[in-house]
């Protein structure tokens, strides 16, 4: 009896420090006063419905929506053949490869949003837009290559054999046999990814330029000149964005498994 | 495993040149520039950062900070990682995903609850106030202990969840096993326990430590200028003062302390195993 | 008569080692082939050739008249059922049987499909997921599914081994029933004597990527050539000829308990039904001797005298 209510003091506290300021945020988001505050003064979705009217966060909501989608994509068609290579081919110089794989990991993104700026942007004058493409492709890459790994790893390599012995080619056998049954792993990884990019600030800390920002870097830059409930508003809004994938994927994949 | 060589090699190697030309090239070349100060190749961009007062204040902080928030994260983890895993399947399972929940949130939303929290006129504030326990709205925000409050928050889930899946594969009858031999919660703990989860703290620890090291958002919106850490002092030094050559030194200290870190761990954890 | 597979010369290697060495063996149209040996001796790197699942490093690999040494798998008429069945996963049984036919766009799919789930006696799984399957209906999902092709040569994988030993026995009528019913040339690999011995019309016993002897069950159980293959059927006591350059060999029932040359002491006995099994401790080494029920028994830690006749002994080539 004692350590059952010591179990649910731990977990209550716990669980009240880690999703509690959450709560509070949508108390504040949902405010009818003008200043960040809580308890909120009143309840009233106008600021709910001013994110929605904020150009600027509307402009690096697409911007981060892009780098999401395509920077996972890209760093997919990249990482699925490499862990493909990794996980069944006995190649030389398997673990450097490895290593540079996962150095985005090691690599605080920071530093690598400011050597692209000063070492590809500067010099070469590619657009911010494509470097911050190339920066959260890298930054995705190791977490790809992780996850579709793992799940190839529990697929057996007989059944590419099998394929080709009933008449497929090298590569018909991977996209026959191999893809269908890594589907779950590859969304996984897409999910993770997108999650990743679009949260991450790090690294578009420096690569940002006129009228080309992500959103978290947006939503840093109004806060630092606004005190009023919008950021809390939009916080609430992309929490919800991220619970509502994060939910559909648990419930159609078990997406747990593969992270 | 397939033995044609230049067929693996040929799908590896594009994500490796990608990441290698991108990556580590102009990451190498920043790194490279705290040795060139003044063209020539030497160690004087390192003197310089360390023998700054405030350079050093920081770099300490950001260490102690780091491992503040490790040692928390593991205590509130093991008592927390135990009470879940001692659920009843069903309810363990949400009560994960609860731990799992805020990893999906943006860590700027994350971060900006507790600006409403710990702020000036915040709830804090205001319950210390209506209590009587304080006169007058005391200063928690652009502290070291917003700063670490935040970044607990932030990692302690990673830590939770290493030493959950550390305790999932611990023997079913082992605790119960030490206690039927004579030994108290306290010895079952250091003697059963720990060992047994080690792997899952050194995990769970490398994930925190490297997390509060490199965190940028937390001390940026909890500390402001007042509390930095390497991070916003590298932000600051290269927007404020073009200072590349800090930026370079900090880039190196932040690669080789997470390097070493995660090397250091992973070889710990492994030579357990090995044993 | 003409082989139907040929196999000459045939070097095999992982990287640098070296599987299998200039092996050459002929295997008859029609026929059931076992390749028996322990682990590591090469049997399922020459299956893996024959499907062409592994390039030969020097040799050649005929079939029905054509060269096939550089032939890919997907075009060579061979079926293999993997040891681990390596169904596909994410398809149902039908489909996991029709995958090959879709790829050759058969007109007469469902048809051929459904005749063979029938053989095989799946025809009400049809609709399953492989993972809702025993162990036994997945292979015999495996078995329909090379079938189907009309394979020239069906090679199999340690086909019973993963079975329980009701099962087992049931897949080797199984096994014969489609060969003699298809008349498909099938080749399979085990590494146990008993399996070979029951199933197939002759056996290849491999020994460190040779050939050691290659006959008739009757063959290699009565006649083994060697040591190594004498002791892979059964013979338990193996000496070198003192008046020769072979060797003798003795099954267990060979040896004569009570009286003889040889002095022993009982180990361990254990009942077998019409006799009994003992283990005896002597400067032979240790001795095997199976006695028939109703002679005197010995008892653990007992003195026993026995004998070795050599005209019930059977002559090897090699002692080793």
């Amino acid at each position: 009896m004692n350590s059952r209510f010591a179990q649910w003091a731990i977990l209550g506290l716990t669980l009240t420090f880690l999703i509690g300021p959450f709560l509070i945020i949508i108390a504040a988001a949902l405010s009818a006063g003008n200043n960040l505050a809580f308890p909120p003064q009143g309840y009233s979705l106008k600021w709910v419905i001013k994110v929605f009217e904020i150009e600027s966060f509307r402009k690096s909501f697409g911007v981060s929506m892009l780098l999401a989608v395509f920077g996972t994509l890209a760093a997919l068609v990249l990482g699925v053949p490499a862990a493909y290579a990794l996980t069944r081919y006995r190649i030389p110089g398997a673990e450097p490869v490895r290593l540079v794989l996962s150095a985005p990991i090691i690599v605080p993104g920071i530093i690598v949003g400011l050597a692209l700026l000063r070492y590809l942007v500067i010099p070469t004058g590619v657009t911010i837009m494509l470097a911050l493409f190339l920066a959260h492709t890298a930054l995705v890459l190791p977490y790809a290559v992780r996850v579709v790994s793992a799940s190839m790893e529990n697929l057996r390599t007989d059944i590419e054999e099998a394929a080709m012995l009933l008449g497929c080619s090298r590569t018909g056998a991977f996209l026959r046999v191999v893809v269908p049954n890594l589907r779950g792993g590859i969304l996984a990884a897409f999910i993770l990814g997108f999650v990743t990019s679009f949260n991450q600030v790090p690294v578009s800390l420096f690569l940002s330029g006129p009228g080309v920002r992500t959103l978290p870097i947006d939503m840093i830059a109004y806060m630092e000149i606004n005190y009023d409930p919008s950021v809390a508003a939009l916080s609430a809004l992309l929490a919800f964005m991220s619970m509502a994938i994060v939910f559909a994927a648990e419930r159609f994949l078990g997406f747990s498994r593969y992270v | 495993m397939f033995e044609n060589r230049t067929e693996g090699l040929a799908l590896a190697l594009p994500a490796a040149f990608f990441a290698a030309v991108l990556f580590i090239l102009p990451v190498g070349i920043l790194l490279s520039e705290a040795f060139r100060v003044g063209g020539n190749w030497s160690l004087t961009g390192y003197i310089e950062f360390f023998s700054n007062e405030r350079n050093q204040t920081v770099f300490f902080r950001t260490l102690k900070l780091g491992v503040m928030v490790t040692v928390v994260s593991a205590v509130v983890g093991y008592a927390a990682a135990f009470s879940i895993v001692g659920l009843p399947t069903t309810a363990r399972g949400r009560i994960f995903g609860l731990v799992i929940l805020p990893l999906m949130i943006s860590p700027v939303a994350r971060t900006y609850a507790w600006l409403v929290i710990l702020g000036r006129t915040g709830f804090v504030n205001k319950l210390l106030t209506t209590l009587g326990l304080a006169d007058a709205p005391i200063r928690i925000l652009f502290t070291e202990t917003a700063v670490f409050i935040g970044l607990l928050q932030l990692f302690m889930p990673l830590m939770i969840i290493s030493l959950v899946s550390a305790m999932e594969n611990l023997p079913k009858d082992a605790v119960p096993a030490a206690r039927i031999l004579g030994a108290n919660w306290l010895q079952v703990f250091t003697r059963v326990i720990l060992p047994l989860t080690r792997e899952g703290l050194v995990i769970g620890g490398t994930l925190v430590f490297t997390g509060s090291l490199t965190a940028y958002i937390t001390p940026a919106i909890l500390g402001g200028s007042k509390v930095l850490m390497l991070e916003t002092l590298l932000y600051q030094r290269v927007t404020v003062a073009n200072d590349f050559v800090s930026a370079s030194v900090i880039a190196m200290i932040l690669i080789v302390m997470s390097f070493s870190v995660n090397v250091l761990l992973k070889r710990m954890a492994t030579a357990r195993r090995h044993r | 008569m003409s082989d139907f597979v040929s196999l000459e010369r045939l070097t095999l290697a992982y990287g640098k080692t070296v599987a299998v060495e200039a092996m050459d063996l002929g295997i008859r149209k029609g026929e059931l082939l076992a390749l028996l040996g322990p682990s590591g001796c090469g049997k399922t790197t020459t299956m893996r050739a024959i499907a062409g699942l592994l390039t030969p490093k020097s040799g050649t690999i005929q079939l029905d008249g054509r060269e096939m040494t550089h032939v890919p798998p997907s075009k060579r008429e061979v079926g293999l059922v993997f040891q681990s069945y390596a169904l596909f996963p994410h398809l149902t049984v039908f489909e996991n049987v029709a995958f090959g036919l879709r790829l050759r766009r058969a007109s007469d799919l469902v048809a051929r499909v459904e005749a063979v789930l029938g053989t095989v006696g799946l025809q009400d799984l049809a609709d399953r997921a492989p993972a809702e399957l025993s162990g036994g209906q997945q292979q015999r999902v495996a078995l329909a599914r090379s079938l189907v092709m009309k394979p020239k040569v069906l090679l199999l994988d340690e086909p019973l081994s993963n079975l329980d030993a009701r099962l087992r026995l049931e897949m080797r009528l199984e096994l014969q029933r489609v060969q003699w019913e298809t008349g498909v040339t099938m080749v399979f690999v085990t590494h146990d004597q008993s399996e070979a011995l029951a199933l197939a019309d002759r056996i290849v016993v491999m020994r460190d990527g040779r050939v050691e002897q290659l006959g008739t069950p009757e063959d290699i159980y009565s006649q083994p050539v060697s040591g190594f293959v004498a002791d892979f059927v059964g013979f338990e006591t193996i000496r070198r000829d003192p008046n020769g350059d072979g060797a003798l060999a003795w099954r267990p029932g060979a040896v004569v308990l009570g009286t003889g040359p040889f002095a022993g002491v009982i180990r361990g006995v254990s009942f077998a039904g019409e006799k009994n099994e003992y283990v005896l401790d002597s400067d032979l080494g240790v001795i095997r001797a199976d006695a028939p029920v109703g002679f005197p028994t010995h008892a653990p830690g007992e003195a026993v005298a026995f004998d070795l006749p050599r005209d019930a002994a059977v002559r090897l080539e090699r002692f080793d």
